[in-house]
């Protein structure tokens, strides 16, 4: 079963921890012209997770709200879809990860994404696509991933996606604080980190318009027909070939012109 | 006129010619340039938008104006409908260097360029992308292999034979193929619901792709035999050229139509004369692109050299327009503003189509393209 | 791409060959990882920080949030080892952290204290760099630059210097100010005298019931403590006495009186104040500290333009290429330089109170101050609570209290809230160990050790047994600002200097364990 991350954002204070987690697990760097937190910090190759602070209005207060991003790795992702080398996989324990060495650097995944997060290394000579992991490695011992080990409020809650969706449930069930709805059950076919919020989604930046439906359907409702496609077309055109091209010897032989 | 086997190579230097180098030579050293440092520095593509204009139109519009060789591969091989025989060869010439520009193109587009050849090993087959690639590099494979026959008549005459043999089956996998990946570079859009614009973002992208892919053949050879015929003396016939356009015509009746029931299913009417960018840049796309063509086919002008001429570069347009909207214009409502060509990309796209024409040229000057008439003779 | 332009046109023979070089690195790098077969990211935490790549980290246990417009703190990414120790200080020492329940409203919860700046072991938590804005001012020839020292300063500053914890450096510190350029440099220490006076008086108007408002009287002179009972004891800030902190008094009179009596334009000056707190940066920016530009009929102009830390003090000196070691003592400038022993241990945690009671003795009882008072054993020392009863003759049992840092103010406030305390007068320093140990003080000891803050106070008690001077209501030039201008403590221009509001904070959180807010 794959595993999942809950993200109750109510709990968040916007300390950053989790941004310098990620970095200090996965190496990558810091760019002062491109921080992690604050008002408008932007996922790129270095930053594989953001925590924005939102200013926003809760019952006609003022409220801040901090949303933490990454890759939400959805249970059919669009990115792993869209590859045409393989290079993103979603792993058996939920992980969408991804190998470098297979990489083409289309860039295809990027438009694919509903969440735009695979971001690039534009300034590399041999540029590679990059996102959140899931601390693969450590999910694969059963360790939650560093971002969500770090968090000083628990905002964050790791484990089995339908205990994690259970526990979602529950919790905005029981709390009249939340919002109905948890982020990332449905939203393109369902993804293994879930949101749960007490300010609308859509005021905090999510994109509210993201289809149900799992988008590597969209892909196969065309790709199923290439066989027939194949088969049918191919035939035909040889049919048509052979066809045309005695009835035109025929009408060479009766030294007919065709009309057609 | 066209060579005859005995002669020389031959190539005119003409002023033209001699911008078109230059421009070649310029695109040449950005690519390498760009081939060296990476995409960041060279181009303006950026997080937002990953895709721009070498993919907007080096590829899909460049797949799609070479379309013009499966469409006459179509009528001219499969249905040996002869009377159109002889643009046969020029078109398919065209396509194939439109295509091997595509892929010269793609290769500057992607990161890992040297790591191109992986998905020939790494299926990703749920990709649309996947069925884009495979299909595009067989169909160049095999466009280049075509083109062996009409080789082998000058050089390395001894396997003309063998090409001749080959041919046929290289003709029909030739119309497979397109009308594959035609449809597919369509379908690489499916997946971008909710971000591509309504007016462009259909399940019916791929069939609207195809049809446009194959209705710009004829228009395509409309424009190009014109040119070639000024250039080269060589005037094809009215009557091939209107026949075509016919074809294409009533393709495009089709088309017109399919986009309105495609438009009335999923409401997007209203997007139509919503005023802004997009609806500005779908109107100039189908007025412009298919609605005027359309009228100048029906009117006597149609039946003119210049009507027609004027017909096929309209079309022609337009299909630029529809690819461009659907990979820049469409997607600037969901990604914002953020990206304008840079003048590297502007330059290596022109570059490529500068290579493009003077390979053409020479290969005109140089082998049997424009005065051919096949006959068909028992294979 | 512009850059690229630049490059490609400065390429010279040998750049050209380089790059073919790095270009060879990057083909190799390049074919190595096409080799490796490992899918994206890390194989453990940062090995440079925890020596091997693993999943144990010995501590990474998260961090403190900093709003990017905290006036007083900020933080470096990149230093951030997410050790947890500012977490640490602020949950367990200042009680701030932590102390709120879940989800915010629109603030981040700071007291601007900057213990976390101390305790960050790699000083990734500084300070917000206000240096610039005052070399700014120190160049403009138009601007009369003035600064105040507060009491901490001349035991902290030395330590940046390579001398001993607490080394008294008060006149190296004037000389080393007026190297750097600065016009007038005061004695805060002047303006604590003055606090004892307006805020000791006020006392006396509570306990004879001139005043309504309830007793204890609380400390108002720390900015940190100020705004923690803003946030967690709104409810008693009726108790917090009205004085301004020596800052921002004389901050007020240095535009006010102190330009008149020099013929001064007030716009014209830009008041600095050297300081062992971050907190203070908080301070001064409070939008109701602009007194004197209120009087002045100018709003916008703040009382103190810009606060420093000694530790961006040092790195002034340290970048002039000033050896303080090597400096002559100087002498603080007339008219507001002069402080009383009672002022300067206003420094120590304690010393506020046994200051204001040096004082009160003396007007309660218009007799001299008992030996006792001038060495008051029960508030000195680095205990979290300190209490004492004093008989005042003829008036009766002043009781008295002291804590410092925010938990141990906690412990006294809840007293309140509940109507249970005893106490007259209560002292609260938020750092612990008072401001020797601002969160703006050299980060001698990781985490501040009391070793050093003992040693810091002694430098403080030392000085003030060695002084003649050691009553604020005898410093001469505080008797020579009541009589030619403000006449008498809590006057009506004293008021309007001197004294200030306090503005709730309850709706920015809400409590733990409270049904407030
Ligand atoms: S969120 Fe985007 S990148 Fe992550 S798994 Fe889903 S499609 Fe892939
Ligand atoms: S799961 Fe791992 S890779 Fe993803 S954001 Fe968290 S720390 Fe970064
Ligand atoms: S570590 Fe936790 S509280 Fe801090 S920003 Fe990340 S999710 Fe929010
Ligand atoms: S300055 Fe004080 S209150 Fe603010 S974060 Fe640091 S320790 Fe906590
Ligand atoms: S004390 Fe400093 S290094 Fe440690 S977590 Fe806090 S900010 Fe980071």
């Amino acid at each position: 079963m794959s595993k999942g991350v809950l993200v109750d954002l109510t709990k968040c204070i916007g300390c950053g921890s989790c941004t310098v987690a990620c970095k200090l697990y996965n190496d990558n760097k810091f760019e002062k012209d491109s921080p992690a937190i604050g008002e408008n910090p932007k996922l790129t190759d270095e930053n594989w997770t953001i925590v924005t602070a939102k200013k926003t209005e809760k019952d006609g207060q003022p409220v801040w709200r901090y949303v933490k991003q990454q890759c939400l790795h959805c249970e059919h992702p669009a990115c792993a879809s869209a590859c045409f080398a393989k290079a993103f996989q979603k792993t058996e324990e939920g992980p969408v990860i991804y190998y470098p060495h297979l990489c083409v650097g289309c860039r295809y995944c990027m438009l694919a994404c509903p969440f735009d997060i695979p971001k690039y290394q534009w300034e590399k000579s041999f540029p590679l696509v990059t996102k959140c992991q899931m601390c693969s490695g450590k999910v694969a011992k059963g360790e939650a991933p560093a971002c969500v080990s770090v968090c000083p409020t628990n905002v964050m809650t790791f484990g089995e996606r339908d205990e994690i969706l259970a526990l979602a449930k529950k919790t905005i069930e029981s709390d009249s604080k939340y919002v109905k709805h948890i982020y990332g059950e449905k939203e393109a076919g369902g993804t293994d980190w879930i949101y749960i919020s007490d300010v609308p989604f859509e005021q905090l930046g999510f994109r509210t318009d993201v289809t149900t439906t799992p988008l590597p359907e969209y892909s196969h409702s065309f790709l199923k027909y290439t066989p027939y496609v194949i088969v049918g077309w191919g035939s035909l055109l040889t049919g048509m070939y052979l066809y045309t091209k005695r009835r035109n010897k025929i009408a060479q032989e009766e030294k007919k012109d065709v009309h057609l | 006129m066209a060579a005859t086997n005995t002669q020389s190579w031959s190539f005119r230097l003409t002023p033209t010619r001699v911008l078109l180098f230059i421009l070649a030579g310029m695109a040449a050293a950005i690519a390498l340039w760009r081939l060296i440092v990476g995409l960041g520095p060279t181009t303006n593509l950026n997080d937002q938008w990953p895709w721009g204009l070498w993919i907007g139109f080096d590829v899909l519009t460049g797949v799609a104006l070479a379309g013009g060789g499966y469409s006459t591969a179509l009528i001219v091989h499969i249905l040996h409908i002869n009377k159109f025989n002889e643009i046969g060869r020029s078109a398919m010439l065209t396509s194939m260097l439109g295509y091997l520009l595509v892929m010269a193109g793609l290769f500057l587009d992607i990161g890992q360029w040297f790591n191109f050849w992986r998905p020939f090993v790494s299926w990703g087959y749920h990709s649309v992308l996947f069925e884009v690639f495979w299909c595009v590099s067989l169909y160049t494979t095999i466009q280049v292999i075509e083109f062996g026959e009409i080789l082998t008549e000058r050089v390395a005459k001894p396997w003309h034979k063998f090409f001749r043999k080959i041919m046929p089956f290289l003709l029909i996998v030739g119309v497979l193929l397109p009308t594959m990946h035609q449809s597919s570079l369509g379908g690489l859009y499916l997946i971008e619901v909710g971000k591509l614009h309504p007016l462009w973002w259909s399940p019916f992208i791929p069939l609207f792709f195809l049809m446009s892919s194959f209705f710009v053949g004829p228009a395509m050879v409309a424009v190009e035999t014109s040119l070639a015929g000024r250039a080269y003396n060589h005037q094809v016939d009215l009557k091939v050229l209107r026949g075509l356009a016919k074809i294409g015509g009533t393709l495009m009746v089709i088309y017109l139509a399919l986009k309105a029931i495609d438009f009335s299913n999923r409401d997007a009417w209203q997007y139509v004369f919503a005023g802004g960018l997009e609806s500005n840049m779908f109107l100039l796309e189908t007025i412009g692109g298919v609605i005027i063509p359309l009228i100048i086919l029906i009117s006597p002008w149609g039946k003119t050299r210049s009507g027609l001429v004027t017909y096929g570069a309209l079309t022609a347009l337009g299909v630029v327009v529809n690819r461009l909207n659907v990979v820049i214009t469409g997607m600037v409502n969901y990604y914002g503003p953020g990206y304008i060509p840079a003048w590297t990309e502007i330059v290596v796209s022109a570059g490529l189509v500068a290579g493009g024409i003077l390979a053409y040229c020479f290969i005109v000057e140089n082998f049997n393209i424009l005065g051919h008439h096949e006959e068909h003779e028992a294979a | 791409m512009d850059k690229q332009k630049a490059r490609s046109t400065e390429m010279t023979r040998r750049g050209f060959l380089k790059m073919f070089g790095s270009l060879g690195l990057v083909g190799a790098t390049a074919t190595l990882a096409g080799c490796s077969k490992e899918p994206m990211g890390g194989k453990g935490w940062l090995p440079q920080q925890y020596q091997a790549a693993s999943s144990y980290p010995s501590q990474v246990r998260g961090r403190v949030p900093i709003d990017p417009n905290n006036p007083s703190i900020m933080r470096d990414d990149e230093k951030c080892i997410l050790c947890g120790q500012c977490l640490e200080v602020c949950e367990k020492v200042q009680t701030v952290f932590g102390h709120y329940e879940l989800p915010v409203k629109d603030e981040v919860i700071c007291v601007n204290c900057g213990q976390c700046t101390l305790w960050c072991p790699t000083a990734a938590i500084t300070e917000k760099d206000d240096t610039a804005r005052v070399l700014e001012a120190i160049e403009d020839p138009d601007t009369v630059v003035v600064v105040q020292t507060a009491p901490a300063t001349r035991v902290g500053l030395g330590e940046e210097f390579g001398l001993p914890a607490g080394s008294w450096v008060e006149g190296k510190q004037v000389a080393a100010l007026k190297k750097l350029g600065f016009d007038y440099v005061f004695d805060t220490n002047f303006s604590a005298d003055l606090t004892i006076m307006e805020e000791g008086t006020e006392l006396i108007n509570r306990i004879t019931k001139k005043s309504k408002a309830p007793l204890p009287q609380f400390t108002s002179c720390s900015p940190g403590w100020v705004k923690f009972c803003e946030y967690y004891y709104p409810d008693l800030l009726e108790h917090m006495s009205s004085a301004k902190s020596p800052q921002q008094m004389l901050g007020a009179l240095i535009k006010t009186y102190f330009a008149k009596e020099k013929n001064i334009d007030p716009k014209k000056i830009f008041s600095v104040s050297i300081m062992p707190c971050t907190a203070k940066k908080f301070e001064c920016s409070r939008p109701e500290m602009n007194d004197a530009g209120l009087h002045h009929g100018d709003e916008t102009m703040r009382d103190v333009d810009a606060v420093l830390t000694v530790r961006e003090l040092a790195r002034m000196i340290k970048n002039k290429g000033i050896d303080l070691n090597k400096l002559p003592e100087e002498k603080y400038d007339q008219l507001m330089g002069t402080g009383s022993g009672a002022g300067l241990i206003f420094g120590a945690t304690g010393g506020v109170m046994e200051a204001a009671v040096r004082t009160a003795y003396f007007v309660l009882t218009k007799q001299d101050v008992p030996e006792g008072l001038l060495n008051l054993k029960p508030v000195r020392g680095l205990e979290g609570v300190k209490e004492a009863s004093l008989d005042i003759p003829g008036v009766g049992t002043l009781r008295i209290a002291v804590a410092h840092g925010l938990s141990n103010a906690r412990k006294l406030m809840d007293e309140v809230r509940r109507g249970e305390s005893p106490y007259h007068f209560i002292e609260i320093m938020c750092c612990p160990g008072g401001c020797i140990s601002g969160g703006g003080q050299p980060r001698t000891a990781l985490p501040p050790s009391n070793e050093v803050r003992e040693k810091r106070i002694a430098s403080l008690y030392a000085k003030d047994a060695s002084y003649k001077l050691r009553l604020s209501h005898e410093n001469p030039e505080i008797l020579a600002l009541y009589e030619k201008y403000l006449e008498h403590p809590i006057s009506h221009l004293a008021h309007e200097l001197l004294h200030t509001e306090y503005t709730s904070r309850g709706d920015k959180l809400t409590a733990k364990g409270s049904k407030l807010g």
